[in-house]
């Protein structure tokens, strides 16, 4: 990390050396001429016009006066682009800026935090209860085959699919997708609205809930959960008293004792620590999409977008490093977890 | 409980990756029709063109990515068994610094330098793009497949699988490439492709998009292909879009989705469509072979 | 005496993997099953218990859905009743669970264990088994012998809970899959004794999955008067997925063991004979290790191995007779080590790739543990032999010859190793280094697996590896017949120092 911040400090360090020789380079050479009145730098005529001037002022130097145009027209040229653009600064990494881009980070840290915690939470829960409602599936239809319904095909099961499908391709729209669709019903530029969205869109949720389905499948397949089973410990796949009581799905440490589901939820959610640097990249990416495609004033990943187009590198450069932390900071953090839990389980 | 019979039918049926893949080759085709029916000339040529790039894109990125990866994966293992350490480190340090970039601001970083060179003449617009465009983009993603590699081959290590056939006298890089990677992780390979496939085609999407909302004055369509993100970042499609929401205060306006916002509507749809029918065919594969 | 018997089919929607037309089970009486590794014995067992997963699999038993068998008065009173203790003892208890709340959960909660555990670690200190039950179960610790004595004592426990029992009537089914695959003698006897005293307290139905026919032996010597209560069945195979259950005769098997013995050719003790001298004292992982010519552990010795002799390495389980086996062949690397294999020396300072120039697969092979882990499965038992081919003296038929019927080869060859069943497996990990014809040869566990047909035919074949001159390094915990084979001065015993 500290190699790149170096790294990093090194760009903006030569993003401005290079600014500060163009600047001069452009002082220069032909500071002395930016005063003609060239209001349209692809018009032939003024073009043809200043180059014959050039060659009258400055005879036996046709082709330095070629480059001089040239670059007096480019500068021009820009200089009526940032024109149009009302908003256009040139900006230097100075301490204001470097506070705005700072407090932006906040901002993003903190949305990035809470989403974090909602698609911990709501992974580990969706995914269980699922896991639940199929192994309870499974069960009726082991031992009561008759009133099972797992391969039938119905009436309300075509319509329930039908509106999974739907769910589905709520959840997987990219984010913009979602925002522009309701934008002329709902402020779409409200932090409430962009933390929903990046909980429930780009796929986010969805694909971790399924991966977590998963490490709960694959565990409910190891041999220890026999070893559970020949110990009559509770495999009422129902959410009940009966079986899985509601509060400790939806509790937030969840702990299923005497049940058979102990065993696998804990096995799972340890294999699923393991998939937190994934999941922590995915959400900075959809957080990324959110606020560049929504051109939300004010934040960190669509300000860094303006910079880009502003050419203002030092600020970019900035982002960028702020972002890199972030990643970086998770993965210390993950690793962190992970080691305490090995450490615990390995008896150390 | 599943029945004996084995036809082309019922292993559509019964198997989740197959059945999804025939949905979304018939949803394609049915929107396909319907577009030739009720969408103007010039818009569906666009949404065809867009749609072909979007998928080449994906598709290259796949194949570079299988091969980067595999390229990597065999130099990281034999370097990490040398005694001088220095590749390995290099080449790890190089891995990481990619993996702490957020795979979209890699993307979206690589796309403009692209543009800028295409702009500035030092490399040409025209077919060679797209590989370029797909090898930028496997560079971000393919530390997962790296990953997933390199999983596979320390869990056989682990056994006694490996040091079984290395007492025989069977050389490591055959037990590596050969056992290892191919006959017993091949399945888990393709599996990560799939979602490879489907990650392509969402940071392309959301990438073009990003470039035409936000730097259409650098970078655009002259520039870089057509694809699906491109499209919908156009104002039509906007539109388009925006009366989807229109729909939902306004329920009786629904129909129109279908013939006066087609473009719009349409490229969204196989965007959200294609993501979750790859979603759905990757789960599908990974419980039919008990991943 | 009261027999069940059941007619029980386990199929999948492509094939049938297992079906028995009758598969008895003796009332209040205890039966050792036999037969091959994969043959079905534990998924009979299974579908018995009640323990499939039939999402995938279609079970019918008796001729009737497997539902009707789940729901059963019997099938519920053997689930509350009894217990099953599992073949692999290390992926059957919970990594995140302490050992303490494992054997303290569901139907065991309320009973009392120190009794039970402080029998089966009558040999370990006090402090060991304080420690056993606060540990998180890892690889190594507890080890895979601790491990199958904390499953039996699940076991134990729900017995006394049976015990107590007062209905007379109420059935039971306990099933105990390989309990002494990671045990030695020592501790399987101790398992044999507890079993036994329970049993003469009160009467309960058991079957006992082994491949450990040493404890026929046992029984014989120390439980005769049970005799009339104990059953030795064999599962055989009568075709790809139809299985009988037979008698086994003991008779048959302790008459082969007297009559079996090894004699080593006589050869001088010279250097030029010598295949493999292995220095007495050795350390790695921390840990300092020692070769001795005595049980009493007090004479050192190298471990000397001649052309044609075979020696058999002896240790509890856990001490490290398969991490020699793995330092000879230069898969571990030792902190402390001296040997010299066919005339030239080696030691920790080796380099690995003098192992590969010189030794794998040229001078010495090893069969390693479990064929399971060795094989690849994915690979066909053709492609098994395709990268052997240039070291091959003979053709892939006639090596699979020396331990399969033709029949068998036409149906295997193109199969998928994954799809043998184990006993199958093992054969072929066997020939695989067999194949290589090297001058030394290191068995870990080679009866692995095997029923009584292929042990002696196994048995057979090293024996004429060994008449034409390969040394051999056993290592295996089918101590009796071992001990009966090989000569007394043939056999070392390792030991930490």
């Amino acid at each position: 990390m500290i190699f790149i911040t170096l790294l990093l400090a090194a760009f903006i360090a030569v993003i401005r050396t290079v600014n500060v020789h163009q600047e001069e380079h452009i002082g220069s050479k032909v500071k002395q001429f930016l005063d003609i009145p060239v209001t349209n730098a692809d018009d032939r005529f003024q073009r043809a016009l200043l180059e014959d001037a050039m060659d009258i002022f400055y005879p036996d130097q046709t082709e330095k006066n070629d480059t001089i145009v040239q670059e007096i027209l480019s500068i021009k040229d820009d200089q009526f682009n940032e024109q149009l653009q009302k908003s256009h600064e040139k900006r230097r990494l100075s301490f204001k800026a470097f506070i705005e881009i700072s407090l932006m980070y906040v901002k993003f840290l903190v949305i990035y935090i809470i989403v974090m915690l909602l698609t911990y939470y709501g992974v580990q829960t969706i995914a269980s209860w699922r896991f639940i409602r199929e192994k309870y599936a499974e069960h009726t239809h082991i031992h009561f085959p008759d009133k099972s319904l797992k391969h039938k095909i119905t009436f309300s099961k075509s319509v329930k699919s039908f509106i999974k499908t739907l769910f589905y391709l709520v959840f997987f729209s990219p984010a913009y997708v979602i925002a522009y669709s309701i934008r002329t019903e709902f402020n779409t530029d409200s932090v409430f609205f962009m933390i929903f969205l990046a909980v429930v869109s780009n796929g986010l949720l969805i694909t971790y809930t399924n991966k977590f389905r998963a490490f709960l499948i694959s565990e409910s397949r190891k041999g220890y959960i026999d070893t559970a089973r020949v110990k009559n410990l509770n495999e009422q796949f129902t959410i009940s008293d009966k079986g899985i009581t509601p509060g400790a799905l939806l509790s937030p440490v969840k702990n299923f004792k005497g049940h058979l589901f102990n065993h696998i939820f804990k096995n799972a959610h340890f294999q699923y620590l393991s998939t937190l640097k994934e999941q922590a990249s995915f959400l900075i990416t959809g957080l990324i999409i959110i606020e560049m495609a929504l051109n939300i004033h004010g934040y960190l990943n669509y300000e860094m977008l303006r910079q880009i187009l502003y050419k203002n590198y030092e600020l970019v450069v900035l982002i960028a490093a702020y972002i890199f932390y972030t990643v970086k900071f998770t993965e210390i953090f993950t690793d962190y977890l992970m080691y305490r839990e090995m450490k615990k389980y390995e008896n150390r | 409980m599943k029945t004996g019979n084995n036809s082309f039918l019922s292993s559509v049926f019964f198997e989740k990756d197959k059945r999804w893949l025939f949905i979304w080759v018939t949803a394609l085709c049915t929107v396909g029709i319907w577009d030739v029916l009720f969408l103007n000339k010039p818009a569906l040529g666009k949404v065809v063109t867009g749609f072909v790039n979007t998928f080449v894109i994906a598709a290259l990125v796949v194949s570079f990515t299988l091969l980067i990866g595999w390229g990597l994966t065999i130099a990281l293992h034999f370097l990490s068994r040398k005694k001088n350490k220095t590749g390995y480190i290099i080449l790890t340090f190089f891995l990481n610094i990619l993996r702490s970039i957020p795979q979209i601001v890699g993307v979206l970083f690589t796309y403009i330098a692209i543009a800028a060179l295409i702009t500035s003449g030092k490399a040409t617009s025209g077919i060679l793009i797209f590989p370029i465009m797909a090898v930028c983009m496997s560079l971000f993603i393919v530390n997962e497949l790296v990953d997933l590699m390199r999983d596979r081959i320390d869990h056989f290590m682990k056994l006694d699988f490996y040091n079984a056939m290395r007492v025989c006298g069977i050389k490591e890089s055959r037990i590596i490439n050969f056992d290892i990677l191919w006959k017993n992780s091949r399945i888990h390979i393709f599996n990560k492709l799939i979602a490879v496939f489907g990650s392509a085609i969402f940071l392309q999407c959301s990438v073009d998009f990003i470039i035409s909302v936000g730097l259409s004055s650098e970078v655009n369509a002259v520039t870089l292909p057509v694809t699906l993100g491109s499209l919908l970042a156009k104002i039509d499609s906007k539109q388009d879009i925006l009366a989807i929401g229109n729909t939902l205060t306004n329920p009786m306006y629904f129909p129109n989705l279908f013939f006066s916002h087609l473009l719009g509507v349409t490229v969204a749809f196989l965007i959200v469509f294609s993501l979750v029918c790859i979603y759905h065919i990757s789960n599908g594969y990974a419980e039919r072979h008990r991943l | 005496m009261s027999i069940h018997h059941f007619n029980i089919k386990v199929a999948t929607p492509q094939r049938t993997i297992v079906a028995i037309d009758d598969f008895p089970l003796y009332d209040n009486h205890i039966t050792f099953l036999f037969g091959e590794s994969g043959i079905g014995k534990s998924l009979l067992s299974k579908a018995l218990y009640g323990l499939l997963d039939t999402s995938d699999l279609t079970v019918t038993v008796n001729d009737k859905p497997y539902c009707d068998h789940l729901n059963s008065r019997w099938a519920c009173d053997i689930r509350n009743n009894s217990f099953f203790v599992f073949q692999e003892p290390s992926s059957h208890l919970n990594p995140l669970m302490k050992i303490s709340e494992q054997l303290n959960e569901g139907s065991l909660e309320n009973i009392d264990d120190t009794e039970i555990m402080e029998y089966l670690w009558q040999h370990s200190t006090d402090s060991t088994l304080n420690t056993i039950r606060e540990v998180y179960p890892k690889p190594y610790r507890p080890s895979g012998g601790e491990k199958q004595r904390i499953l039996i004592a699940m076991a134990f426990k729900k017995l006394t809970a049976f015990m107590e029992n007062r209905d007379a009537d109420a059935s039971s089914f306990f099933v105990f899959d390989e309990p002494t695959g990671s045990l030695d003698n020592r501790y399987r006897n101790l398992f044999l004794n507890l079993l036994f005293s329970k049993f003469c307290k009160r009467q309960f139905s058991a079957v006992i999955i082994t491949h450990d026919y040493s404890i026929i032996s046992e029984i014989y010597n120390s439980y005769r008067n049970l005799v009339p209560f104990v059953h030795f069945k064999e599962l055989s195979r009568i075709d790809e997925c139809k299985v009988s259950v037979d008698d086994f005769s003991a008779d048959d098997y302790l008459n082969w063991l007297n009559k079996s013995q090894w004699t080593d050719p006589p050869v001088s003790q010279t250097a030029d004979n010598r295949v493999l001298e292995v220095a007495p004292e050795f350390s790695i992982f921390s840990r300092n290790l020692c070769i001795y010519k005595d049980e009493a552990r007090t004479v050192k010795a190298p471990l000397i191995i001649n052309k044609g002799s075979v020696v058999y390495l002896k240790a509890p389980s856990g001490i490290g007779k398969t991490t020699l086996a793995k330092i000879v062949m230069g898969i571990y690397k030792s902190d402390s080590f001296k040997m010299n294999l066919c005339g030239r020396s080696y030691n920790e300072k080796s380099h690995e790739s003098l192992w590969h120039k010189e030794i794998w697969g040229k001078k010495a092979g090893m069969v390693f543990q479990h064929a399971d882990e060795s094989l690849n499965l994915q690979a066909t038992v053709k492609e098994t032999f395709d990268a052997l081919k240039e070291r091959m003296t003979v053709d892939l038929n006639t090596q699979l010859n020396l331990l399969f019927k033709q029949n068998i080869i036409d149906l295997i060859i193109n199969k998928k190793v994954a799809y043998l069943s184990g006993g199958q497996k093992q054969r072929l990990n066997l020939l695989r280094t067999f194949a290589l014809n090297t001058q030394l040869l290191i068995l870990d566990e080679p009866l692995n697996g095997l029923d009584f047909v292929n042990v002696k035919k196994v048995l057979d074949l090293l024996n004429k590896l060994r008449l034409g001159g390969t040394a051999l390094l056993m290592i295996s915990h089918n101590e009796e017949i071992f001990e009966t084979l090989i000569d007394k001065n043939n056999i070392f015993y390792l030991s930490e120092k």
